[in-house]
């Protein structure tokens, strides 16, 4: 009985405490329930700090996370826009970048953007000396001219330079923030700055969004930054959540689990066209395939020989991979196709078992060799390495390469890969640099061909290195575009490294999803995104 | 003999076994692998020479082996199993991060199996050779037989992917908050905090796995359920009983089982490990962050201190559910006190 | 799984006929059997039998479902399902059959010595064994082919390293039944020299249980041979071995063709060695007679 009298009287003080809570929220002006997107996605960093992080997610998180100097319009990289920098010059000989602060920039915490927290930022991922630290090479000297004036000196001519800044390694930092919790821009910040473990966990930038938390493998939730300068985004809070399965992903998606599923196969986005509840993004990736032949014959092995490289180039099935992955093409080079100048499909190397033969007889093996194949075992971008490793491995039989597969964790490869330690390796490359200039990289000299397929200057014909010097500094677009089709061509003949396959972007999502612009840099802008009321 | 004393030979008897496993555990984490630096340092660290002689410090790595052991002993004994190579952090952190949730599918996958288990092994003696007994046989034998990952597909891929009745990998939805954490079991969690949506939700979660891996343990239990209540219920004290005209059902209940469920007990060793080796499988499959995946990511991954801690750990756990185990046995066998 | 405890330790004694009479009460055996049978002739003959080779790829064919060319359809990149199956049971079997030879010798050896040592031997050696037994034996396991590095042989010998007790304590508890026995105390009454006696009557007495206990443990070692596999711990990706199929389902679970044909070929097998086991059992165990 009292049950039943007590009823009306729970009720209506459930009545007056909702209409309370309903004024208090009128009085902030908005009732209105919180936005949230939830992304699936395969993750794969090992850091959220702008100084240490250089993968995939890392670059779509911290996007969104921090500011760069300057940036790329939304869906290309056609031109150079302002974000952090209104406005900028460049000395006459090119070696003086100076750039001026926009006034309204304020961290999320509420401190001003000031000259001296580019300089912090810049120092500490010079110093700190890890994956993404290489990109401050071309910086002689960064100096605060006052509050928000910052002079970047360059080593030489640098056409690519502000290309490079738009990286978000290059994302601009809170000094006294990131100072407090350990961080350093000394010298021997990679003994000393401590960083790391705090930014991992959470932003200290002046993006759009802060990152909110991160448990490896498992989410990445990024909330609204208030006091944004720029636009605000449209939703409140961005959960990354962790699926490495594609199928797993699809279902998700399908279900209505997740709003947006970064890493669906093509067949899977093909299978979805005619589901009206589901919108399809399709286009050209960013992503080039690629064998490595290691140069060190103490690593390399019978791949170090360059006649067997190209013996390898001549001997894959490139039609097949286009077959296996919907959309995808051939790269003519390790150079971007989406690159000016780049080679694409159409100068792209042809399968020729005849000469892979010939080749592999010239450098001593007739009966081919036995070889062992390391990758990191992951799908990426809807592409399975593990599928592609077994088709390099069939292709290769025919040529009589025996090829034992060995997969390792993604961590565990990476680490191999970036040492220098894998002979014969199968990875991926997305441009750092949107810029022909990335493609350096992979020619002696550059740092992924010497790093890690110990490819170095010696014994490379000097004409060549000197294209390589030229391709640095020539700003003529067309005598430019003439210098990389010339390395392109030799790294076709004389290369460590085998491109075979740009698999597209294919990214599914929610039909009331709007805004989804891929971009070649970071992927995805989430401060794009919006949901259809 | 008295209960201390029976306690005090046990626990001696302990103390070989389990500095026994200590010590291999650390010939594979140590021994094993070419360069012990090389397994237990992540490489980025490796050209960091402070971090390696600080390493080599640490563990007495310059030292004899058995020094090496003593000094990873003595390490042990204040908790330091390590640090994680994936995951950078101390093992021992790692594993009370992820235990909870083996915890939780452990325990709803044993509740599973049991009830499947002794129902059908009832079922099963009770109508011996009935067609209900060949069934139940039959189940029984594919609970023993199919891999427990042929199960985990055939259920995500119809019970989740297909007919959607339950949620899918994980244990909660992508949504759904964590419930404050309290016990880490987060089916217990949301009930005391009354967050009746994330109970439904994880428990939802909890569904797929723990049948299929209770399912798993559930055919062992059901056919030694039936072979011990076959043996019991031939007794004569059983035929006094059907004699005296009670109910069949009352007799199988109140004197068959308690007495063929002795064997299911001693059985819990066995079944345990099965559990153990089926958790590694399903928490893969469901992405389940239980300690089964950790190891198996550590494995995949070279992580010589995670593996070894994890095995380290469960087979402590191991010993001492034994030692339980026996002492329950001392006070309910009156025969072992003389022996 | 089979238990030690849980198999025939008493030799079979009945006479043929009667064997035979059994055996007709228990139709499962002979299905066990023939199930069994059939696979190592299928594993045998795949060479002949298979439509198509087994790392044969076909991009063009790819992820069909079960058809007039490809009967149980072909996985992601266009190779024959069922040609696949049947070659890894060339796999899978023989892994299944090396575990357990090499586990029941080393084992058999192992408890025969600690049985009729004794003493101090038989106490370190049955430590030894709980040592081994306390530890988790898939993760063990995994932790010694991570070592080793993922390959069918290491696999093998991870199984090999974490099983043999089994097999040490069964041998040891028969040869210390067998010690007991009347014949032996007469023939060492008579003068008997240990070694003759080890020989001449223990190991016999000895070796018939252990290798009915191996045979039927074979279903539970291809079980976890698969899953070592299954977790990319075994042969390598392209291999078409039953485990290591099952494990791209998790990728395709709509393809179910893929996953399920390898998953049923391990699970027939197993089960037709439990079949085995279970009538073995109810033959040979007075208890559970009628």
């Amino acid at each position: 009985m009292n049950q039943k009298l007590a009823a009306p009287a729970q009720a209506s003080r459930n009545l007056i405490l909702g209409a309370l809570i309903l004024l208090v929220g009128l009085g902030f002006g908005q009732v209105k329930a919180e936005e949230v997107i939830v992304l699936g996605h395969a993750e794969i960093t090992e850091a959220y700090d702008p100084a240490h992080a250089f993968n995939p997610t890392s670059g779509m998180v911290n996007r969104v996370a921090y500011d760069t100097l300057v940036t790329f319009p939304d869906a290309d990289a056609s031109s150079i826009e302002p974000l952090l920098a209104e406005s900028w010059s460049i000395s006459d000989d090119g070696l003086v970048y100076t750039f001026h602060l926009r006034d309204d920039a304020t961290f999320t915490n509420g401190d001003p953007l000031t000259a001296q927290d580019v300089v912090f930022s810049f120092n500490r991922l010079k110093h700190v000396r890890a994956q993404p630290s290489f990109l401050t090479d071309p910086i002689a000297s960064i100096d605060a001219l006052d509050e928000r004036t910052v002079a970047i000196t360059v080593t030489g001519p640098r056409p690519s330079f502000l290309a490079e800044l738009a990286n978000t390694a290059f994302s601009v930092t809170n000094a006294s923030v990131v100072g407090a919790n350990g961080g350093t821009d000394a010298e021997d910040a990679a003994e000393t700055d401590t960083a790391q473990a705090y930014l991992n966990q959470t932003s200290a930038g002046t993006g759009a969004y802060v990152l909110q938390g991160w448990e490896p493998q498992d989410r990445t939730v990024l909330v609204r930054n208030p006091d944004y300068w720029g636009e605000q985004p449209f939703f409140d809070r961005v959960i990354i959540v962790n699926i490495p399965e594609a199928a797993t992903q699809r279902v998700a998606l399908v279900s209505g689990n997740i709003d947006l599923a970064t890493d669906l196969t093509p067949d899977q986005v093909v299978a979805l066209e005619g589901n009206d509840d589901i919108g399809i993004y399709l286009g050209p990736g960013r992503w080039t395939h690629f064998l490595l032949m290691n140069r060190d014959p103490g690593v390399g092995g019978p791949v170090s020989d360059p006649l067997v490289a190209r013996a390898v180039r001549y001997a894959l099935d490139y039609e097949g991979y286009r077959e296996l992955w919907a959309g995808s093409v051939t790269p003519g080079s390790n150079m971007w196709i989406g690159l000016a100048g780049a080679y694409g499909q159409d100068e792209a190397m042809q399968r020729d078992l005849e000469l892979a033969r010939e080749l592999l007889a010239e450098a001593g093996y007739p009966d081919g060799f036995e070889i062992t194949l390391q990758y990191p075992d992951m799908t990426w971008a809807g592409v399975s390495t593990s599928t592609n490793a077994q088709k390099i491995q069939a292709d290769l039989a025919e040529v009589g390469i025996a090829v034992r597969l060995l997969p390792g964790e993604v961590q565990v490869a990476l680490e191999g890969y970036r040492s220098g330690e894998q002979g014969f390796a199968y990875w991926f490359w997305g441009p750092d640099k949107l810029d022909p200039v990335d493609f350096l990289e992979f020619l002696p000299g550059g740092k992924v061909a010497g790093e890690r397929a110990r490819w170095t200057e010696d014994g490379v014909d000097q004409s060549v290195m000197e294209l390589i010097a030229q391709a640095n500094e020539e700003t003529d677009p067309d005598a430019r575009m003439e210098i990389f089709a010339q390395l392109q061509d030799f790294a076709q003949e004389h290369s460590a490294f085998a491109p075979f396959n740009v698999p597209a972007v294919q990214t599914a999502f929610r039909a009331e999803i709007e805004g989804y612009v891929w971009h070649p840099q970071w992927g995805l802008d989430l401060a794009l995104l919006s949901r259809a009321q | 003999m008295p209960l201390y004393r029976y306690i005090l030979r046990r626990v001696l008897f302990s103390i070989p076994l389990v500095l026994g496993i200590t010590v291999v555990a650390f010939l594979i984490a140590n021994a094993v692998p070419a360069d012990p630096i090389n397994a237990n340092l992540p490489q980025s660290a490796l050209n960091n020479e402070q971090l390696v002689a600080a390493f080599r410090e640490k563990w007495g790595l310059d030292q004899p082996l058995h020094v090496q052991y003593f000094t990873y002993l003595g390490n042990l004994l204040r908790g330091d199993m390590g640090v994680s190579i994936r995951t950078g952090k101390p093992v021992l952190e790692d594993i009370r991060q992820f235990l909870p949730a083996t915890m939780e599918l452990a325990t709803s996958a044993i509740v599973v199996g049991l009830l499947l288990g002794i129902g059908f092994g009832i079922v099963s003696a009770v109508w011996r050779s009935s067609p209900v007994d060949y069934l139940v046989r039959v189940f029984a034998l594919i609970g023993v037989s199919f891999p427990v990952f042929l199960l985990a597909l055939i259920g995500l891929s119809v019970l989740h992917a297909q007919l959607g009745w339950v949620a899918g990998p994980g244990r909660l939805s992508f949504l759904v908050t964590r419930p404050p954490e309290v016990t880490g079991l987060y089916t217990i969690d949301s009930l005391l905090a009354g967050q009746w949506s994330t109970l439904r939700d994880a428990a939802s979660h909890l569904v797929l796995p723990s049948l299929v891996l209770g399912l798993y343990v559930s055919g062992i239990i059901a056919r030694i359920t039936r072979s011990s209540l076959l043996e019991v219920l031939n007794t004569d004290y059983i035929r006094t009983a059907r004699a005296k005209g009670q109910l069949e059902v009352y007799i199988v209940l109140r004197h068959g089982l308690s007495n063929a469920l002795i064997p299911v007990v001693t059985l819990l060793g066995v079944l345990y490990g099965n559990l153990l080796a089926g958790a590694v499988l399903t928490e893969a499959i469901f992405a389940w962050p239980g300690i089964g995946r950790y190891a198996y990511r550590a494995a995949t991954s070279q992580d010589f201190p995670a593996i070894m801690g994890v095995s380290m750990l469960i087979a402590l756990i191991y010993v001492i559910a034994n030692f339980v185990v026996d002492l329950l046995y001392f006070l309910i066998d009156p025969r072992i006190r003389y022996s | 799984m089979i238990t030690p405890a849980a198999t025939p330790s008493g030799a079979v004694t009945t006479r043929p006929r009667q064997r035979f009479r059994q055996l007709r009460r228990h139709p499962e055996v002979i299905v066990g059997l023939a199930v069994i049978v059939t696979w190592f002739l299928l594993a045998l003959f795949a060479p002949i039998l298979a439509p198509f080779e087994p790392l044969e790829q076909n991009i063009q064919q790819r992820l069909q479902p079960p058809g007039e060319t490809h009967r149980l359809g072909t996985d992601e990149l266009g190779r024959d399902v069922l040609s696949r199956v049947l070659y890894g049971g060339r796999i899978t079997i023989p892994a299944g059959l090396a575990v357990v030879v090499i586990n029941s010798i080393i084992g058999w050896l192992a408890g025969a010595v600690a049985g009729f040592v004794g003493g101090l031997w038989d106490e370190i050696m049955m430590r030894i064994a709980e040592l081994f037994m306390a530890f988790p034996t898939i993760i063990l396991a995994m932790a010694i082919t991570a070592a080793l590095g993922p390959e069918i042989r290491n696999a093998v010998l991870a199984l090999v390293i974490v099983r043999w007790t089994n097999y040490a304590r069964l041998t040891r508890g028969l040869i210390i039944e067998a010690k007991t026995k009347e014949y032996v105390e007469a023939a060492r009454s008579l003068g008997a020299k240990s070694p003759y006696l080890l020989f001449r009557t223990l190991l016999p007495n000895s070796v018939a249980p252990v290798v009915v206990y191996g045979s039927l443990d074979i279903g539970n070692a291809i079980l976890l041979f698969a899953g070592l596999s299954f977790l990319g711990l075994g042969p390598e990706p392209s291999s078409p071995e039953w485990g290591r199929m099952i494990s791209i389902g998790i990728h395709f679970f709509d393809q179910w063709w893929m996953w399920l044909f390898p998953g049923l070929s391990i699970a027939s097998l197993v089960m037709a060695f439990n079949f085995i086991g279970d009538g073995l059992r109810d033959m040979l165990d007075p208890r559970t007679r009628h």
